[in-house]
């Protein structure tokens, strides 16, 4: 099959692949970049175990074709601590015991961090909604949401702080 | 209309297999910086028993929650464990840990009886810190007890299991001592049901378990508040359908067995109760399934509260409510009638 | 009541958090070793029936395929199962249910495993498939297992039932029943198999209990346990659905005959049309009360689909009996209960073993009762909690951590609280 070479920046590194035109961006995150973080759970974009920052967006990447991301700007979970510093939203899950088989994990945490940089003040409902295409089987999403709020208040903090600075 | 209702649901929950052995063991080595390697043989699959073996193995030492590593579930390095079920690993696993750090704890004691010169029985070992109960001006740090552990030629290890105290069941009555311990909860649900859409809303719950001690606060309510949610869709959303010819079945996916989502999650109050026991290590007891059991009934009765209609065929789904609430309706008119 | 522990009863972070939030917990299905196969599982289509052909000749000829077997190939013991060995790791006399394994391939990519499962050929001769508990108890059915499709019976049997039933001043008599379940957890079924730099045959699984898949692979192949090693993979949620063995030991096999590592990873569809689910069960309950409130005895008969193989099922159906009364004081107690085998999915652990069933059967009961009595739930269940130094229907006294009454009180009052409801509701 007549491969592709697509361009495509993935947390924060810019470069240029080549692949097969059928592979799904999923795929591409998990064996051509080992970024296994992304979890394959339902290949049908109901889970969201999947899902990625997509052009500030979070996306499933199971049903997304890889070629879709050529000149898109990706984030996972692997791009969220950077320089060895955890991001608030890892911190705030782990305080609050978001955690549990952790397999929802990767996707949870993305899909807030694209809340919180949209809207870094959410009420319950928003955070909700937001949440609702992620699936997890073991928390009852309570901790969760509690994550979320936690995260949303540290971020407050840190910006507040760089301000003083 | 929307109508409002409340139930609730009560259980026991005998923790282990049912009158049957059981055990489960675990190996531990407290090294010479008073760092400690936890071995267990259970599979830690989210529900946090590495956690519980750490906080254990902590408390019975005299170290910190920190200073534990726990390596879980290789059979190449950690000793049988059995399965991860029947709510037992925090009080089977817990209680082999215990006596696994009991048993390492011996060339401890008596290196830190020969050190502070008062008996091994008096010590106690209580963070990072090991003092005589009956004098407090003898003690010594845990770095001290290592290193005189280390000039002796002495290594604290030790493997230790339990079984729980249980008996077969008689084959004709089952009588007999099928579980050590049991525990019980009550959960309490406030529903509102839309009598046109079938849609039920459940709003708060709140679900109170006896879980002896419990080992990490965080953990249990994590278990409680996922097992509210999941009784919800067990009773609410979730039927797997067989195909009659194939016997394949037709809903194996996401799209079309649902599971609750964000959207469907109530204001959950999880309360953490505790009794007094001693067969559990310092008391507790499994929470795993129990977190689940009682808000099945507890959401099925504020449903039947709410409609004034009684649901002994589970699930009960929206289509189920709208047939309900219209039979009930049609004999309510023809009642009336007939007056 | 509680004592002050120094460690105990805080909320520490858990020691598995750190890993799982940086997204470096590796999950059986995150493993990739050089020169690894990918591992699939050929499965029937039919829900009962003889297999008269099988072809796999066109699948082995195929380039990039490493290894296709079916259960001549099984060293050892072609039979596992957690309590009764009755499910085979390849179909060798006939198939139960739909989806049961009949042949494994190995293959270099994941698209020529695919096409090699779709060159499997097989023919089948059906037989009836059962799959109701009224059909598979009846005598000319055909029996999926042996001479007779009960898979087992219990009977649990405490004070003098008959002689209560005459002493009662209001009773209650109800039928219930309660679905199939699935426990849909978020990573489908997952393990890889390799041969180490020592020579020993490695499992990460996602599994629930490593020492027992160990025991299973050992008997499958023939070689002593101490020759296996399974090591527990971070697992993505179990609920009792990966208590049963299966891709453990396909990946094995393969392994043991290609001497390459093997992964195979379900599918979402696959991953629950094979793993267990909960037992469907019917129940019949007749309670009879005092008009004080205080139950005297409870008679149940408890009817269960197995399904194909018994899996936990024994251990339902030994659960379900003893909890059926709920966390009442019942002086008299009698449970008759049935599981048969049908051709339906395999039922097996799911959170609760049959105990889900039991409560709502006994908390039906308890409410049909206040109904009749005119009494609050809350105060029936007041009435009856167990407490120490009650007699179970087992005959056992419990002795100690009974806190089912502080439940009670303690949810009764945050409820009064929180939520919206005037005195006596309950």
């Amino acid at each position: 099959m007549k491969q592709i070479t697509i361009e495509v920046t993935v947390n924060g590194t810019k470069g240029k692949l080549t692949i097969d035109p059928n592979k799904r961006l999923l795929d591409m995150l998990r064996e051509d970049l080992g970024l296994t973080s992304v979890k394959e759970g339902c290949s049908e974009g109901e889970c969201g175990a999947c899902t990625v920052i997509f052009n500030g967006d979070p996306v499933t990447t199971c049903c997304m074709l890889a070629g879709q991301a050529d000149g898109a700007e990706i984030i996972t979970v692997e791009g969220l601590a950077i320089g060895g510093k955890i991001d608030p939203v890892q911190q705030a899950f782990m305080e609050v015991g978001a955690v549990q088989c952790g397999y929802c994990i990767p996707g949870m945490l993305l899909t807030a961090k694209a809340l919180l940089m949209k809207n870094p003040d959410p009420t319950d409902a928003e955070i909700r909604v937001a949440m609702s295409g992620n699936l997890c089987r073991c928390t009852g999403y309570a901790k969760i949401h509690d994550g979320v709020k936690l995260a949303a208040k540290m971020m407050k903090e840190q910006q507040k702080e760089a301000v003083n600075e | 209309m929307i109508k409002r209702g409340h139930g609730i649901g009560c259980m026991f929950y005998g923790v282990g297999n049912t009158g049957l052995p059981n055990p489960a063991a675990a190996f531990v080595e407290v090294l010479a910086d008073a760092t400690a390697n936890v071995m267990i043989g259970a599979a830690d699959i989210g529900q946090g028993i590495a956690t519980v073996s750490a906080a254990i193995a902590a408390e019975t030492l005299g170290l910190d929650y920190i200073d534990i590593h726990v390596t879980s579930a290789d059979t190449l390095t950690t000793p049988e464990g059995g399965a991860t079920s029947a709510s037992r690993q925090t009080f089977i696993t817990g209680n082999a840990v215990k006596n696994a750090c009991l048993n390492a704890r011996k060339e401890l004691e008596k290196t830190a009886a020969e050190f502070l010169n008062c008996t091994e029985e008096e010590l106690v070992f209580e963070c990072h810190e090991i003092y005589s109960n009956k004098d407090e001006t003898k003690k010594m740090t845990y770095a001290e007890l290592m290193g005189s552990m280390g000039k002796l030629g002495r290594l604290a290890v030790g493997a230790g299991y339990y079984n729980p105290n249980t008996t077969y069941l008689d084959p004709n009555d089952m009588s007999g001592i099928p579980y050590e311990i049991y525990s019980y909860a009550t959960t309490i649900c406030e529903v509102d049901v839309n009598t046109e859409t079938g849609e039920v809303d459940v709003r708060k719950v709140v679900s109170a378990h006896d879980v002896g001690t419990p080992v990490n606060t965080a953990a249990v309510e994590g278990q409680i508040e996922g097992g509210v949610v999941m009784g919800e869709g067990f009773v609410l959303f979730e039927n797997i359908e067989v195909d009659k010819r194939t016997g394949a079945i037709k809903n194996p996916e996401f799209s079309k067995y649902i599971i609750p989502t964000t959207m469907d999650v109530p204001e959950i109050y999880p309360i953490v109760v505790s009794s007094d026991g001693d067969a559990g290590p310092y008391g507790a007891k499994g929470v795993g399934e129990p977190a689940l059991i009682p808000m099945i009934p507890a959401v099925t009765a504020a449903v039947e509260d709410a409609l004034g209609v009684k649901f002994r065929k589970l699930p009960i789904l929206a289509a189920d409510i709208v047939a309900a609430v219209k039979e009930k309706e049609a004999r309510e008119k023809e009642e009336a009638e007939n007056k | 009541m509680s004592k002050e522990y120094s460690v105990l009863g805080k909320s520490e972070i858990k020691v598995d958090s750190l890993e799982k939030v940086l997204g470096t917990a590796k999950y059986a299905g995150d493993y990739d070793m050089p020169g690894m196969l990918y591992g699939g599982v050929f499965r029937s289509t039919v829900p009962h029936a003889y297999i008269k052909k099988l072809n796999l000749e066109k699948a082995r000829k195929m380039p990039g395929v490493a290894c296709v077997l079916d259960h001549t190939a099984i060293p050892g013991i072609n039979r596992f199962g957690i309590i009764i060995k009755d499910e085979p790791c390849l179909v060798d006399d006939k198939v139960r249910r739909y989806g049961d394994a009949i042949a494994v391939v190995a293959a270099e990519t994941k698209e020529i495993l695919a096409e090699a499962l779709e060159a499997i050929e097989v023919e089948y001769e059906e037989i009836e498939p059962i799959f109701t508990i009224e059909r598979a108890l009846e005598e000319d059915s055909p029996k999926i297992h042996g001479d007779s499709n009960i898979h087992a019976t219990k009977h649990l049997e405490h004070g003098d039932v008959d002689g209560a039933f005459e002493k009662f001043d209001v009773i209650v008599e109800h039928e219930y029943s309660t679905h199939r379940l699935s426990h849909m957890f978020i990573e489908p079924d997952a393990g890889v198999a390799y041969i180490d730099e020592n020579g020993m045959l490695t499992v990460v699984a996602s599994t629930q209990n490593p020492h027992y898949d160990r025991g299973e692979v050992a008997k499958m192949l023939g070689v002593p346990t101490n020759r296996v090693r399974v090591k527990q993979a971070t697992t993505g949620g179990g609920f009792g659905g990966k208590l049963d063995i299966g891709v453990q030991l396909h990946c094995a096999l393969l392994t043991y005959y290609t001497k390459k590592p093997v992964k195979i990873v379900r599918g979402r569809k696959e991953s629950t049309t094979v793993s267990s689910k909960r037992h469907p069960m019917v129940m019949k309950a007749k309670t009879g009360a005092t008009k004080d409130g205080k139950i005297l005895v409870t008679d149940i008969f408890q009817y269960g689909d197995t399904g194909a193989y018994a899996s936990y099922g024994p251990a339902v159906i030994g659960r379900s009996p003893v909890h059926a009364a709920g966390p009442y004081d019942v002086p008299n107690v009698r449970v008759h209960a049935v599981f048969t085998y049908t051709n339906n999915p395999m039922s097996g652990a799911f959170r609760g073993f049959g105990v889900p069933q039991a409560a709502v059967v006994h908390e039906g009961q308890m409410n049909a009762i206040a109904e009749k009595l005119n009494m609050s739930q809350f105060d029936i269940r007041m009435i009856n909690a167990q407490t120490v130094g009650c007699t179970l229907p087992t005959g056992q006294k419990l002795t100690e951590s009974v806190g089912f009454k502080d439940t009670l009180t303690l949810a009764m009052e945050k409820a009064r609280e929180v939520m919206d409801f005037s005195e006596g509701e309950l």
